[in-house]
């Protein structure tokens, strides 16, 4: 396909207005196959103003007169507005931003033509790599194993190649308890809590049904984590949908594991939202914090009514009722909503970060999210083909990932010098997730990326962010290394909106850019006179 | 003499610990897993509860209410009339001024080696602001408070009134608050000048002085058309204020002057509010509709209306449109915090510590905001409707500009919780009594030890590692709801799930920061000093003086 086809104007004059605290810009207006460039005249080449189309998740038009206005309601919750001379020219430019930013075929997307400067094709994929994390644990507990029954993605097309099951379970029981869980997701490790002996896993429901079927190798595989942890060992199942809603998806051929098979499991539900409903708490806070016009007394109960900040409270204390499992309670965790796609990794990711050191590192986050999100088969193009702007009506778009990085950053908050990444790294995250110059977030499964190519034919996010030039947006120069679980408070009054991402486009970023790079100035001061330079990324915790 | 006050022994049902008045004036309960440090000054109301027939746990004690958003219940045995000692003796003491007995702060022998009555000089702040000037003179025509009886001795108006036209605008403003300057912009001169509300009445009475001395304050800039003036209240309040005497400035009376309402509400609403606030942070927090509760205690609402005030006249006066003139009803409390973050925005100095410390003194103390009376120091009367918590509510205000701008403040959130706890505890006179003639008969100076003594001897504590000194930035904070934020450290800080998120951890790492960054500048000096022997080649190492040169001048 030529995306020529779809530019139905090369060039107009315009004038871009970016909100209240840039000033406009004016100049030539022009599309390209993955851009929207405004050049702002010969004299200053270094002004070009560029706008991947990928994130542009609305636009509206208007034409008055011989000229028109063009609204652009970005991804990451920028608004633009366009100016634009003829009304012609308006509306083909309109016609074809709407046209190329919905393009679905992934392979024309614009990280397969991305090449920067500085960065070669195939570094920085081997960065994160799951089978890492998983060697190592097998190798610290003897009672796990790396498995590659997923080879070839047909035990489960949502599972990477690699996973980490019991010892004593084989690949022929792993295939059998695969076909009694929604898509194939059996149990896996997702965690392995070493003071404690204890692990996480996560897969999806069971398929008992109506007929309450049970699965004997299913069966099997969690009574074998049980005793690989210490004998006696008792194990929780945190269900992330309420019991009601369970056992309503026997109907529909899932259900819950029943109490008799699994004996030494005990089952906890803790309803998290999804789906839908997740998103339209996500576009009601949107629209409450763009809501510029809106009288403010009523601030407080809107933003409340949104429900947002509620869902973020049930995910961390849901994250923390699996770590307390786990740490205090010396109990296996297996978290599991339905597909376990979603919020079961959103619970998972979470209680890492409470528990264990090593993921709250620059490297080692990036390794949490590569291997809990990317890898563990979360469905980035589905959840992030639209943001909180689209008119279409939801088809599978969720703000599952945000959420999550909105919790990270309410853990930061708490704890200011455990995380080694700052927010800026958050930012960066949920910017790539749902559009981006490179591939690391694109397809919704590592089947689809290997059979995209995107490894070799597309630049890593990993590499792209651990360029030198971009530490000091990402690192927190505060951290020390806490070697302690980092317990949140999920009191409301503990809880924040997140300013930086939710109004970052209202609020004079001055101040807050001023005191971080105040706080960089003292810690680079202080590693100057330390003579050593600031570490770039930390060494791999993998190898 | 203040050991006489005695230890007071007493067994607490279940942990049998003691609970004594030490010569201190506080509460102090010693346990293993509990210390309680309570001032005595920041009890407002003692109540028992239970009687002899009371059954069950805890239900036999006594309630203490405390100023500074807590409670106290002590479960006490019934035999052996502890409780009745009990409270006669916290009684007395908490309540001295109905017992003939006086505040703490006078028995109080603490020494520092700074005084902290040295901080304030009005002469020197008015010299620092480049005052007198052509247009503005100091005059002595209140050194034996004659002319107002709740204004500082010294006051600064303009050249061309003299005594006689002061006296007969005073007769003219509520309590004789004339008109009088409260900063000066140092470039385009414009002022702040604040005062009362004029006595305007039913009746509409007008008064030639008081119309020409506003326009004499006018005509201090000569380029300038109208005097601008900001009362502080609602429209409809200070129309209601005419029914007892009062009034605003009418536009017939006043050509060359333009009146806006601010909308900030009486000292009434204010207290109201706050026992809102306590009601969902205390004991328990309110948990199920955590914001809209806040919400409906409306303490945010008044913050932003505070704040969005201040911003006017700060941009009124910065913009060098005109100068600013402000009141409310009486002159001390709307118009003090209207004043003080005002000139917090302009002037920078005010936000080191020693510059807020003088701001507090001058806008503040000696202004006659009515400490005594707002916060009841040794007073038992706890339902006194004077009592409201103005002052509270512009440290609010300012660590709500100092979360916005965390760089721009030399003093840190402990400074400002200290400022709170001490505005309670009356170990220090800096707070007592409700204006400067009422402190000079009492000789409060000589008697008392300064709270700036406390803090000025141990300066570090209270410091932001990240403080930049700027020169001539004006801060305009965001006074949206959007951006305004329930001071948690502060009104939630009793609550122990709250207390383990308090910042200590940061702290100490800004702290260890800060030493390394002196230690940093030493050796940085040694470089440049090893350096200029071999200029000639510069570009050498990566930490050569031209590229560390802005980290140095940019230094605290």
């Amino acid at each position: 396909m030529e995306f020529s086809e779809l530019i139905r104007t090369g060039r107009a004059q315009a004038e871009l207005l970016r909100g209240p605290e840039a000033p406009p810009l004016r100049g030539t207006l022009c599309v390209t196959g993955h851009h929207l460039l405004l050049s702002p005249g010969p004299q200053a080449t270094s002004d070009l103003w560029l706008l991947l189309l990928r994130s542009v998740d609305s636009i509206e038009k208007r034409v008055a007169g011989d000229s028109g206005t063009i609204t652009l309601r970005c991804k990451d919750l920028r608004v633009l507005q366009l100016d634009i001379e003829g009304v012609e020219a308006t509306l083909d430019i309109a016609r074809s931003i709407e046209a190329l930013s919905s393009l679905e075929s992934v392979i024309t997307s614009f990280p397969f033509f991305y090449r920067p400067k500085g960065l070669r094709l195939g570094d920085a994929w081997h960065f994160h790599p799951p089978e890492h994390y998983y060697k190592r644990v097998a190798r610290e507990t003897n009672a796990w194993r790396l498995s590659e029954v997923n080879e070839d993605f047909s035990v489960c097309p949502s599972y990477p190649r690699a996973v980490i099951v019991p010892r004593a379970v084989d690949d022929d029981a792993l295939k059998r308890s695969a076909r009694f869980r929604q898509g194939g997701r059996f149990p896996v490790l997702s965690y392995h809590h070493a003071p404690s002996g204890t692990v996480l896993l996560r897969s999806s429901q069971p398929l008992t049904g109506p007929q309450k079927r049970r699965c004997a190798e299913d069966e099997e595989m969690l009574r074998a984590v049980l005793a690989g942890a210490r004998p006696g060992a008792r194990g929780f199942i945190v269900d992330t949908r309420s019991s009601q809603t369970a056992k309503q998806a026997r109907m529909t051929g899932g259900g819950t594991e029943a109490k008799a098979a699994y004996p030494g499991w005990k089952r906890l539900h803790r309803p998290l939202e999804r789906g839908r409903p997740l998103q339209e708490s996500f576009v009601r806070l949107v629209e409450a914090c763009g809501d510029l016009e809106q009288s403010m007394d009523r601030w407080l109960s809107r933003l409340e009514g949104c429900r947002w900040l509620a869902h973020v409270k049930e995910a961390l204390s849901t994250a923390c009722l699996a770590a307390q499992g786990m740490e205090r309670e010396g109990a296996c965790i297996l978290v599991h909503g339905a597909e376990g796609t979603d919020s079961t990794l959103l619970v998972t990711s979470l209680a890492q970060l409470i528990l264990d050191p090593l993921s709250r590192t620059m490297a080692g986050f990036q390794e949490l999210v590569e291997r809990e999100w990317i890898q563990a088969g979360h469905p980035f193009q589905l959840r992030c083909a639209h943001s909180a702007f689209s008119h279409a009506r939801p088809k599978h778009e969720a703000p599952t990932f945000l959420l999550f990085l909105d919790c990270v950053w309410q853990l930061g908050r708490q704890f200011p010098l455990s995380l080694e990444f700052g927010e800026g790294l958050l930012l960066a995250l949920f910017e790539h997730a749902y559009a981006s110059p490179f591939g690391t977030f694109l397809c919704n499964s590592e089947k689809e990326r290997c059979l995209c190519e995107v490894r070799t034919r597309t630049h890593s996010l990993w590499s792209g962010l651990n360029q030198p030039k971009e530490q000091r947006k990402v690192r927190n120069p505060l951290y020390v290394l806490n070697p302690l679980a980092i317990w949140p408070s999920v009191e409301p009054q503990s809880l924040r909106l997140w300013q930086g991402l939710f109004l970052r486009w209202t609020r004079p970023p001055e101040p807050s850019e001023v005191a971080w790079e105040k706080v960089w100035q003292i810690v680079t001061d202080k590693e100057k006179t330390e003579g050593s330079q600031p570490t770039v990324s930390a060494p791999e915790p993998q190898s | 003499m203040s050991l006489l006050r005695g230890v007071l022994g007493m067994e607490l049902i279940g942990i049998s610990v003691k609970l004594f008045l030490n010569f201190q004036e506080k509460l102090v309960l010693l346990d293993s897993a509990l210390i309680l440090d309570v001032p005595l000054g920041v009890i407002s109301r003692i109540e028992k509860m239970g009687g002899a027939t009371s059954r069950g746990e805890n239900s036999y004690g006594l309630d203490i209410t405390c100023k500074d958003m807590r409670n106290l219940r002590f479960a006490l045995k019934q035999e052996g009339h502890s409780r009745r000692d009990m409270f006669e003796i916290l009684t007395r003491y908490a309540f001295p001024l109905a017992h003939s007995l006086p505040i703490f702060a006078f028995l109080n022998e603490e020494k520092f080696n700074v005084d902290g009555w040295m901080v304030y000089n009005p002469v020197e702040e008015y010299r620092r602001q480049g005052l007198p000037n052509h247009h503005w003179r100091i005059t002595f025509i209140n050194k034996f408070y004659e002319l107002c009886d709740t204004y500082p001795a010294l006051l600064v108006v303009p050249y061309r009134a003299s005594d006689d036209d002061l006296r007969r605008v005073a007769t003219f403003r509520s309590r004789n608050r004339i008109p009088v300057l409260s900063w000066i912009h140092p470039e385009n001169k414009t002022v702040i000048v604040r005062c009362s509300q004029p006595l305007v009445g039913m009746s509409g009475k007008r008064n030639k002085d008081d119309e020409k001395y506003l326009d004499i304050i006018r005509e201090t800039n000569k380029q300038i058309s109208k005097l601008t003036i900001y009362d502080a209240r609602p429209n409809v309040n200070a129309v209601a204020n005419k029914a007892t005497g009062g009034g605003y400035e009418s536009d017939d009376a006043y050509h060359n002057a333009e009146l806006f309402f601010l909308d900030i509400h009486n000292i009434h609403v204010m207290r109201e509010s706050l026992k809102k606030v306590k009601d969902i942070v205390y004991p328990n927090v309110e948990e199920s509709h955590w914001l809209s509760s806040l919400e409906s205690t409306h303490w945010l609402e008044h913050i932003k209306l505070v704040l969005t005030g201040a911003i006017q006249v700060a941009d009124r006066v910065s913009s060098g449109k005109s100068s600013v003139l402000v009141h409310c009803s009486d002159g001390w409390d709307r118009t003090a915090q209207l004043t003080s973050l005002a000139m917090l925005m302009l002037d920078s100095f005010y936000r080191s510590i020693e510059g807020f410390e003088i701001l507090v003194q001058k806008e503040w103390i000696s202004f006659g905001h009515k400490f005594a009376s707002r916060i009841g120091h040794g007073d038992k009367n706890h339902a006194d409707a004077d009592r409201s918590p103005i002052f509270l509510q512009f440290i609010d205000c300012v660590w709500q500009m100092s979360k916005q701008f965390p760089t721009a403040f030399e003093f840190n959130e402990r400074f400002l919780i200290t400022i709170l706890d001490h505005l309670y505890s009356c170990r220090f006179g800096t707070f007592l009594y409700n204006c400067e003639s009422a402190r000079e008969r009492q000789k409060v100076t000589e008697r008392t030890v300064s709270l700036w003594s406390l803090i000025n001897s141990n300066k570090d504590k209270f410091k932001n590692p990240f403080y930049t000194k700027e020169i001539n930035r004006v801060l305009y904070p965001v006074a949206s709801m959007r951006h305004l934020e329930l001071w948690v450290n502060y009104y939630i800080r009793w609550n122990p799930r709250i207390k383990q998120q308090q910042p200590n951890p940061v702290e100490q790492r800004y702290v260890e920061l800060l030493a390394l960054r002196d230690e940093y500048i030493k050796r940085l000096e040694e470089l440049q000093l090893a350096n200029s022997a071999k200029l000639s080649d510069p570009s050498t190492s990566p930490s050569s003086p031209s590229q560390m040169m802005p980290h140095v001048q940019t230094h605290f």
